[in-house]
């Protein structure tokens, strides 16, 4: 095997050192990963061990929370023609139930999962942007309390968590509690893609040298997979949602067809979303299972290559199954069959999940303690909720049980049973590493089994509910039908679970320690690197792997590693770091500087949030000030970023040299823009579609664009702007203050190109008479512009910073990061609009 | 005189989807059938092979522990029955939803926010006969329905004769129903629409051939209760009932709500919910906020109790 | 019938004691409250939905005196409100209801037990 990068391999054979280590070493790396003393600095804290165990509190919080409204909704269902709740009570809380499970529990719970646990597995000293991580958590928590909060008032939206327009828009949902659901979602959007920027960079740039990818943690490749879908399906919640929000507030038609919209615009955007969705919940958990398995069976995991594949398989076939949700709506029966066979494809992947893990524990000796029950009750009651999905998935039978509680059983025994039993797993089985002591066995225990139980009760019942003809979302039922008992069974079943999660509860209270005391130890005897003794900086040295489970293959390394007998035994330049390591081979490059703890995260998210929420209850100058006061934190954060260290290069341990900065494809910063920009790709992609989608549906009214020619000008502009901002990174690079100024001018004359390229276009459209308000030609086009105007106004609040940095004499050769992420937005944003004034001119053309 | 059990025709046993009335449920219920049989059968050599892997011996264990379960039961076994299934599946209901052939009875349902407004037309696709909630069709022959939607998606669902089919603002669905003999269906709005969808029912009444066709040409022409004068007819009138409601052969001819021109026939008030009487009239037009919350109709507390009973039974004599 | 009376008669002035009907069965009246829909106009106890609100609350009517403020409240005038109210009160707003004797003195029965305050 040849080197990736040029690294020799054969360093490796130095470690473990053996000469002795100096003694104020260990001392100096606690020092500068300190734990927090006052409460501001709990709240400002960044490192994963604080951020990642905040996260998954949240998370649970939610769960509990949604959990009750589960509650008094069965207590509603309970009996026929109860009268509990009011109906449009009722109505609110199963869109919150639904909402705040999926957006605000499952998809931050695992994500939360990851941040916890991805650094120490992979032998990181932290994930690479910890602020970014602080940001995400902190602007999901306050939006996850305020849309929480809007029930208490009332104000909470009551559309189903879905939200189909019309039934969403502003004849239908009058007042702001839909804007309430979009606010929420907007939040969830923001700390998702900011998780999945994180952990991709996490995964394939900060592992321990020697972790190949063959080598890489089946939960790490489940949580890449994990991120590269986020960052795949999240765009189109974002266009949908954007586009729903300028419908309710400005009246743009892109779901009502009497303007030539169409709401079925929204259930495809929706659901091209929300079945990767499953997935991207399913996704982690099904790799915390494959972490488990193999410990409580004691034995590698059977046919790990098979389930990585599997995993990749699902990340791809659940892209192809969105429309499963819409057999009901009146597709051509070739787009059905096509739906429904990958959605019988999908069941596949998950099957070989299932079996490897069930020939895992036969080649191993099963250990029945909490962690082991919740993984076999995890495979029991998935596999169930698989073969209904696999019912579900034969259009006949989906037109007769679509949108009844045989839908609502089967998706929650697929989530509870993929998501639900294997966090509650990793919470029993990682417990012990991130708190001072593992949870009781003997409540887990209780817990387990009310929440099996309870889960059976509830929703095994809840197929024949569905088959005798209860459908969805119904705040009560008439009785005569034989509705009354089995529901009374599901009602009870629920307060089985809840005891569970009672009992649950109650242990993590009893458990309660502050966080970050040394660990229990490797009670389990894992294999895992996240088992190694640990502190608040993770491992006190990073080790070379050269096993998928090191701490069973590799003899004698947690005494190594305690001891600082590998990679960066020491704070080298008295800063946070980690190593920076290649992709495929995870080749050390590079020390890679981590951020100390910072204010600026909370207070940018604080304004973030304040910014949306003002806006939702319509306060809008107010917002406006908020949103300024954001930018305003977001550039002081990043205003401390990009500094090189004096030392150019340092010794990483065993005499090993590595530079302190790189630039480029080398960095994480670059790669944390590329897929930022991935992102922006695809709500482009997705809005080439709506725009085709919609033009298909009624394309005889579709106007005339402005004349072609005005497209030779917009293309020539976006190309010079590119060049521009390729020639400042370029000239920057050459050295020197006159070539420093002139990098900044041409990106600056870059991003004036681009905005100018903007405008143009714009006013070639407003030239032509067409109005966002009168059809869906109008709002689309309008759609673009917005959104390539947000984009231009980003460029142009980056060339502020760069202006700032240069007059600050911050813009240097041996600092280029800073200029060639913003040429990249840049060019980004040239593209764009290059792209959007081709497709509306030239289709459907004049 | 007598009442009628369940006069919405929507009773929970045996299961509305296992026990079909004609020959577009009737496939779907075989293949539930063998979709329950595959799942059992799955889930028990699953449990058994699990059982096998946590309590079996050595042997038998070691067998089970190799890459070679996975690719038999996680790929190959899958594989055959999936692909066996959807050949199947996908056969049965594949015509149902073509368009409209000459001599096919046609029917239009448009959801509404709460209700179901009814149109039967003829075969150039003419409204002939309006009505709401309740659907009559013939017996042993497919009915086409055209499935239309006035403000929100809802679901048009008879669970006895066929699967559901979403009525989308802006679309026309096709869906084709039978029921192979003479009887009531219960029907249910799917698709959550708000307020108090849960409440938004329906009844399709199967007639014999013939009888249908005389139920129709007795359905063309006004009640003759519309033209009568009465008491009920007056207040009718005087409380502006005919700005949403028709009754065909008087001046109300309101369209917003449910046409009434034979509501004393239907078997059911408020969509699907409750009988028709006198009583319930009565405490419909009262006050059918507090029985249907958030239906669009407003409580009328300005009638005297003798006014009100006029109304209502003015209303039950149009038969 | 007179049995029915005397009992009643020698329970009138105890007014917590559940009047009874002879022959009409509490459960069965229920039953009929429900598929002929009287939650339509009134909030009776035990009936989840409707709850009107157009007759009065049923809540207590055991105990109450009289019957629509107008009628004391005896079992053979109940039942006879129950089929035909308007023949005693031609103002009130109760119609004609289409149930039975026995439907009527089922329902009257079920009334009677309704005597929580």
């Amino acid at each position: 095997m040849t080197s990736e990068t040029g690294f020799d391999r054969t360093l490796y054979e130095r470690f473990p050192t053996t000469e002795p280590r100096p003694r104020d070493e260990l001392d100096e790396l606690e020092a500068v990963w300190c734990r927090p003393r006052s409460t501001w600095q709990w709240m400002t804290a960044i490192n994963n061990n604080f951020v990642g165990v905040y996260y998954v509190g949240a998370a649970m919080l939610f769960f509990v929370l949604a959990g009750l409204l589960a509650l008094l909704m069965r207590t509603q269902l309970a009996l026929p023609l109860n009268g509990f709740l009011p109906q449009e009570t009722y109505n609110q809380m199963f869109t919150v139930h639904g909402t705040a499970m999926m957006f605000l529990f499952a998809v931050p719970a695992v994500e939360a999962l990851g941040v916890l646990l991805l650094p120490q597995m992979l032998g990181a000293r932290d994930l690479p942007f910890p602020r970014l991580s602080a940001y995400a958590f902190w602007a999901y928590l306050i939006g996850g309390l305020a849309f929480f909060c809007s029930l208490l008032f009332g104000l909470a939206p009551s559309g189903g968590w879905f939200m189909y327009p019309p039934l969403s828009n502003i004849t239908y949902s009058p007042g702001i509690n839909a804007d309430f659901w979009l606010l929420g979602i907007g939040f969830i959007e923001i700390s998702a893609i900011a998780g999945a920027i994180e952990i991709i960079v996490g995964v394939l740039r900060t592992r321990a040298p020697g972790m190949t990818l063959d080598k890489l943690p089946v939960f790490a490749w489940a949580m890449l997979i994990f991120a590269c879908m986020i960052i795949i399906a999240f765009p189109s919640i974002i266009l949908a949602t954007t586009l729903m929000e300028l419908e309710r507030a400005l009246g743009w038609p892109f779901f009502d067809p009497a303007r030539g919209g169409d709401p079925m615009l929204w259930q495809h955007l929706f659901w091209f979303f929300g079945h990767p969705e499953v997935y991207i919940i399913f996704l982690p958990a099904a790799g915390a299972m494959s972490t488990i398995v193999p410990v409580v069976a004691q034995t590698p995991l059977v046919g790990h290559r098979l389930v990585v594949l599997a995993m990749l398989a699902t990340g791809f076939i659940s892209f192809g199954v969105w429309a499963h949700h819409m057999f009901t709506t009146g597709m051509p029966t070739i787009s059905t069959s096509f739906f429904s066979a990958a959605s019988a494809a999908v069941s596949i992947p998950a099957g070989i999940q299932v079996f490897s893990w069930i020939a895992t524990v036969g080649s191993g000796r099963m250990r029945f303690n909490t962690p082991g029950l919740f993984v076999l009750g995890s495979l029991v009651i998935f596999t169930m909720g698989g073969l209904t999905g696999v019912m579900a998935a034969m259009v006949p039978f989906d037109w007769q049980v679509h949108d009844t509680y045989f839908i609502v059983a089967h998706l929650h025994y697929v989530l509870i049973g993929g998501m639900v039993f294997p966090l509650f797993a990793a919470i029993y089985h990682w417990m012990p590493m991130v708190s001072s002591r593992p949870l009781s066995d003997r409540l887990g225990k209780w817990a387990f089994w009310l929440m099996f139980t309870g889960m059976h009760a509830t929703f095994f019942t809840m197929h024949l509910t569905g088959l005798m003809g209860m459908p969805r979302r119904v705040y009560t039922y008439l009785p005569g039908r034989g509705l009354d008992l089995p529901n009374l069974i599901s009602t009870i079943g629920a307060f089985l679970f809840a005891a569970g999660v009672l009992i649950w509860v109650i242990d993590m209270i009893r458990n309660f320690r502050p966080f970050g005391a040394r660990n229990a130890g490797n009670i389990h005897d894992a294999p895992g690197l996240e088992w190694l003794p640990n502190g608040l900086y993770s491992v006190r040295s990073i080790p070379v792997v050269s096993s998928l489970y090191p701490l069973w293959d590799q003899k004698g390394l947690a005494g190594d590693v305690e001891a600082g007998r590998y990679f960066l035994p020491r704070t080298a330049t008295g800063h946070r770091e980690t190593i920076l390591t290649s992709t495929l081979n995870a080749e050390p490059i590079a020390l890679m500087r981590l951020p100390q703890p910072s204010g600026w995260p909370l207070w940018a998210a604080l304004f973030t949030a304040g910014f949306f929420l003002l806006l939702t209850v319509q306060a809008y100058w107010p917002s406006v000030v908020s949103g300024v006061l954001a930018i305003y934190c977001i550039m002081t954060w990043a205003w401390s970023l990009d500094r090189p260290l004096p030392q150019k290069t340092v010794d990483i341990g065993a005499g090993i040299r590595a530079p302190t900065y790189v630039s480029g494809p080398a960095s994480h910063g670059w790669w944390a823009m590329v897929i930022t920009l991935v992102v922006g790709g695809m709500v482009l992609a997705m809005s080439a579609f709506s725009y085709v989608f919609l033009w298909s549906r009624n394309p005889q009214s579709w106007a005339p664009p402005p004349e072609v020619a005005s497209l030779a000008m917009l293309l020539a502009m976006n190309a010079a702007g590119v060049l521009l901002a390729w020639g400042a990174c370029r000239i920057l690079r050459r050295g020197g203050r006159v070539r420093a100024a002139l990098a900044t001018l041409l990106m600056l004359l870059a991003v004036g190109l681009v905005g100018g390229a903007w405008g143009l276009d714009l006013s070639a459209w407003l030239a032509t008479g067409l109005d966002p308000t009168v059809n869906a030609q109008g709002a689309t086009v309008y759609a673009f512009m917005a959104w390539q105007g947000f984009f231009v106004s980003v460029a142009g609040l980056m060339g502020l910073f760069l202006l700032l940095r240069w007059m600050a004499g911050l813009v240097r050769a041996d600092c280029p990061s800073t200029v060639d992420l913003i040429a990249l937005f840049v060019a980004y944003t040239a593209g764009q609009g290059a792209f959007a004034g081709l497709l509306l001119r030239l289709f459907p053309g004049s | 005189m007598t009442i009628e059990r369940a006069p919405e025709g929507f009773a929970g046993w045996p299961p509305p989807i296992l026990d079909p009335a004609g020959p577009f449920a009737g496939p779907v219920n075989i293949l539930s059938w063998i979709l329950f049989a595959m799942s059992a059968v799955v889930l028990v050599v699953v449990l058994a092979a699990l059982a096998v892997a946590l309590f079996g011996p050595k042997r038998w264990r070691v067998r089970l522990g190799g890459e070679r379960l996975v690719w038999i039961g996680g790929l190959a076994f899958p594989v055959v029955v999936l692909s066996a299934l959807l050949i199947y599946g996908l056969g049965l209901t594949s015509h149902l939803t073509d368009d409209p052939r000459p001599g096919e009875v046609r029917i239009r349902v448009t959801g509404e926010m709460w209700w179901w407004r009814v149109a039967y037309l003829d075969g150039g696709g003419r409204e002939v006969l309006q009505d709401a909630n309740e659907i009559h069709i013939p017996a042993g022959q497919p009915v086409v329905f055209e499935l239309e939607s006035a403000d929100v998606i809802h679901s048009f669902w008879v669970p006895r004769l066929g699967g559901k089919k979403d009525m989308i603002p802006g679309r026309r669905n096709i869906l084709r129903l039978q029921a192979d003999a003479p009887g009531v269906f219960g029907g249910q709005c799917a698709e959550y629409c708000g307020g108090p969808h849960a409440l938004m029912g329906l009844v399709v009444v199967a007639h014999p051939p013939a009888e249908f066709e005389a139920w129709k040409r007795r359905r063309l022409a006004p009640s003759l209760a519309a033209g009568l004068p009465s008491r009920g007819t007056e207040v009718f009138d005087a409380s502006g009932c005919g700005a949403c409601h028709t009754v065909r052969g008087t001046a109300a001819n309101g369209l917003a709500g449910p046409d009434l021109s034979h509501v004393g026939d239907r078997r059911t008030l408020g969509g699907g919910i409750l009988p028709t009487n006198q009583g319930t009239l009565a405490g419909w037009i009262s006050d059918s906020q507090a029985i249907k919350p958030g239906n669009r109709m407003p409580a009328y507390p300005v009638l005297s109790g003798e006014d009100l009973r006029a109304v209502a039974a003015y209303l039950e004599s149009l038969k | 019938m007179i049995a029915a009376l005397s009992l009643v008669g020698a329970c009138a002035d105890k007014t917590n004691t559940p009047r009874l009907i002879a022959g009409g069965d509490p459960s069965r009246g229920l039953a009929v409250i429900e598929e002929v829909g009287c939650g339509a106009c009134h909030d009776i106890p035990g009936v989840g939905w409707p709850r009107g609100t157009v007759g009065g609350p049923l809540k207590g009517f055991a105990v109450r005196p009289l019957i629509a403020g107008r009628f004391a409240n005896q079992p053979d005038t109940l039942v006879t409100w129950l089929k035909d109210a308007p023949s005693l009160s031609p103002a009130s707003g109760m119609p004609t209801m289409p149930i039975a004797e026995d439907q009527a003195r089922d329902v009257a029965a079920y009334l009677y037990t309704l005597d929580d305050h």
